[in-house]
């Protein structure tokens, strides 16, 4: 069942909603001087888990040189170059290693320098790294994490901008990291590592630079957060909406809006897309009567869609108005700002689209 | 509820008329054994059997004789029962003509390595010392096979056999990873990765022969060339001179052997295995072998004429070993007799025990899917 979090708190929101945030990387302003950054998050966790863990070790390219976000900076320094790998461009071979290396029990976090090129890798991941378990009868386990930086609002061109979560959601045997915040980010990817199944571990681009007021148990080498268990991120009573990543900010933006309306929003970030937590977010639509679900996927067979369906069959007979998705309406993701702006869900369509279900 | 994947079985024996039985000269009539097949949990075939550090005795090369029988005798079992209707699905791969090179691959590893099969792996499964009776028991899709009816890519990791062949190729990154794991533990392990001339043009082999290359992993890649891709002739499909010239391009060895022979086979994985051991990284070997049936049971090789088939059989690996070992005077015709009639029944107690044992609980379906 979900959690409330009140603690967490983005400190500077116009440090994501910014285009290419994650490139200008301003200085932190008084108030975020100190504060653990996404990255920063990030990048403990895994210092954590591999000092902890021997077996644990990275693969990517430029990790251990020049990463791209940033995120293994300084760990080749601590763990030296077996343990934190660069890999020739070759996501197949590298993707296979971490699933044959898992057979013998060892843990690899793969960083792939864009989610989107996990299409290369497709086969060796939900043939092999999820299947291998169960057509062996569980004769083997195969403990990975593959980390995917995400997501558009950058202009970063329409394969370098996806969130193609919802594609593995749908595949048997792999579970599905979406973290919005610093707290999760640490405590998401410390469960992905010590889970003994492949994990995909989505990282938006836009959220690497934001630095975040966190709870006392953030700096605690045990702290965890546990797989399908969705945080409550705002109490409301009117409508619920579910969001992931960054739309969560957004969502929480739109709810003060429209708490400026008498609106009450209820804001849910499940954090895992597999495992989800329907429960809460049921408990969440008996309450509300409304839900909207929120994701940069591309609609058709996407993860609102499944979200959907959840709460037709589970809680059809409290709803008031119809459930709504809002999400990438099914183009590439376009280069251009104007564009990019159009197919990506933003604060105000969130606000429109709860306008209109709770006026009907 | 037991899912049926299309109706593919064809209803004739489409080697019947072209494939002379190389097993039916000589031997006696089989008797069925009441032994129970499943083995003793220690044997590891030929992983244990013979002594990978030196040549091989005589001792060494009868089981070598015997296990490229069991091979032939355990993949008919299969292919028989799917001709004779016995169990559905898709149709059986077998490894007949290429039985030298899992029993001479298998004969140059060790116990504690590891081997990745394709869709035609019976035979290193055989060779690694899996129990015939949980073999076939997967084959017809029994509950007490080792996969538990979820796949027929059998697995035995206590024997370091995992099954993978559902998507051609993509066990060799696999492998490299188990190999990665082998070296960051430096237990002394290799892992060897079957492959077929087809999927010599997959991309992940050449990503995983650079990547293996260049972090010196203990890997042996081991093509068996048995000349055909489904239909296709290798030459029509790769432009270098061989497989294993390839192996120039990774910076690797390449070792280009009669795959017919399996001392040949078993000489060239034990010393690439020697290398990957020392820390030499790893080969490509390149295995020229011979398919005798068509890809899939039900295929009638339409597109080979019966005089290239006839010839192809001259090569037989085991009949040329048998007339090799009996002109050494290490196996007579009297002795082979005797070991095929041994074969022969311990197939036939196999098929009896796969028989008897259980289709998996529907609800089964659902396990194995979390670690």
């Amino acid at each position: 069942m979900g959690v409330t979090d009140t603690e967490t708190r983005l400190l500077d929101r116009n440090r994501l909603l910014d285009r290419n945030a994650f490139r200008r990387d301003a200085p932190p302003s008084e108030e975020e001087e100190g504060a653990p950054s996404f990255r920063g998050a990030l990048r403990e966790a895994m210092r954590e888990e591999m000092r902890r863990d021997e077996s644990v070790f990275q693969m990517g390219e430029d990790i251990a040189t020049a990463p791209p976000f940033g995120v293994t900076s300084g760990l080749a320094d601590e763990f030296g170059r077996d343990r934190i790998r660069n890999i020739p461009a070759s996501e197949v071979a590298v993707m296979g290693a971490a699933a044959g290396a898992g057979i013998d029990g060892m843990r690899a976090i793969v960083e792939f320098q864009f989610g989107d090129f996990l299409s290369v890798a497709i086969d060796q991941l939900t043939h092999q790294a999820a299947m291998l378990r169960h057509l062996t009868g569980g004769q083997v386990s195969i403990p990975m994490v593959v980390r995917l930086p995400c997501g558009g609002g950058e202009s970063t061109g329409p394969q370098h901008s996806q969130t193609m979560h919802s594609w593995f959601a749908h595949a048997p045997g792999i579970k599905v990291a979406v973290p919005s915040s610093a707290t999760d980010a640490k405590g998401l990817l410390k469960t992905a590592i010590r889970d003994d199944n492949p994990v995909l571990f989505f990282e938006h681009k836009s959220l690497y630079g934001t630095r975040w007021a966190v709870p006392d148990e953030f700096e605690d080498p045990d702290f965890t957060i546990p797989f399908g268990e969705a945080a409550i991120r705002r109490s409301g009573s009117d409508i619920t909406v579910v969001a992931t990543m960054t739309m969560v900010e957004h969502a929480l933006a739109a709810a003060e809006t429209l708490a400026d309306d008498g609106i009450s929003v209820e804001v849910i970030d499940p954090r895992t897309v597999e495992p989800l937590d329907t429960d809460t977010i049921v408990e969440s639509v008996r309450k509300t009567g409304r839900l909207l679900a929120v994701d940069e996927a591309y609609l058709s067979c996407g993860i609102q869609g499944e979200i959907v369906s959840q709460i037709t069959e589970q809680a059809f007979d409290s709803l008031e108005a119809e459930p709504r998705r809002l999400g990438n309406p099914g183009v590439p993701v376009p280069f251009s700002p104007p564009l990019e702006d159009e197919v990506l869900p933003s604060t105000d369509d969130i606000v429109d689209e709860v306008r209109s279900l709770v006026a009907d | 509820m037991l899912v049926r994947i299309g109706n593919i079985r064809v209803p004739m024996r489409p080697d019947s008329d072209r494939s002379p039985d190389v097993l039916a000269d000589g031997g006696s009539e089989a008797t069925s054994s009441a032994a129970d097949p499943v083995r003793d949990d220690d044997w590891a075939g030929l992983l244990s059997a013979i002594d990978a550090d030196g040549d091989l005795d005589p001792d060494e090369l009868r089981m070598l004789m015997r296990i490229m029988l069991l091979i032939r005798k355990v993949d008919r079992a299969w292919g028989d029962a799917y001709l004779e209707g016995e169990v559905e699905g898709i149709p059986p791969s077998l490894s007949t003509g290429q039985e030298a090179v899992s029993a001479g691959a298998s004969a140059g590893l060790q116990p504690g390595d590891f081997q990745f099969t394709t869709h035609r792996g019976q035979a290193p499964m055989v060779a690694s010392g899996l129990d015939p009776g949980r073999i076939l028991a997967d084959l017809y899709m029994r509950s007490d096979g080792y996969n538990s009816g979820k796949s027929y890519h059998v697995t035995d990791v206590e024997r370091g056999v995992i099954g993978m062949g559902g998507i051609i190729g993509a066990q060799v990154p696999v492998a490299g990873g188990k190999a990665l794991a082998q070296q960051f533990r430096d237990d002394g392990g290799v892992s060897l990765a079957y492959f077929g001339d087809g999927t010599a043009n997959e991309g992940a082999i050449h990503e995983t022969a650079n990547l293996a290359a260049m972090w010196d992993l203990p890997l042996i890649m081991l093509c068996e060339n048995n000349e055909y891709n489904i239909t296709q002739r290798v030459d029509e499909a790769v432009k270098a001179p061989s497989v294993a010239s390839r192996a120039a391009g990774y910076g690797i060895p390449g070792d280009l052997v009669d795959g017919n022979d399996p001392i040949a086979v078993f000489e060239a994985v034990r010393d690439a295995a020697e290398r990957a051991r020392s820390g030499d990284g790893p080969t490509l070997i390149e295995a020229q072998t011979v398919r005798l049936d068509g890809h899939l049971t039900h295929d009638p090789q339409k597109y080979r004429s019966d005089g290239e088939i006839a010839d192809r059989w001259t090569q037989c690996p085991i009949r040329r070993f048998r007339e090799r070992l009996a002109a050494e005077d290490v196996l007579s015709k009297e002795e082979f007799d005797e070991m095929k009639a041994e074969v022969e029944s311990e197939v036939e107690a196999a098929v009896e025990f796969a028989r008897e044992s259980p289709y998996p609980e529907p609800e089964e379906a659902y396990e194995d899917l979390w670690a």
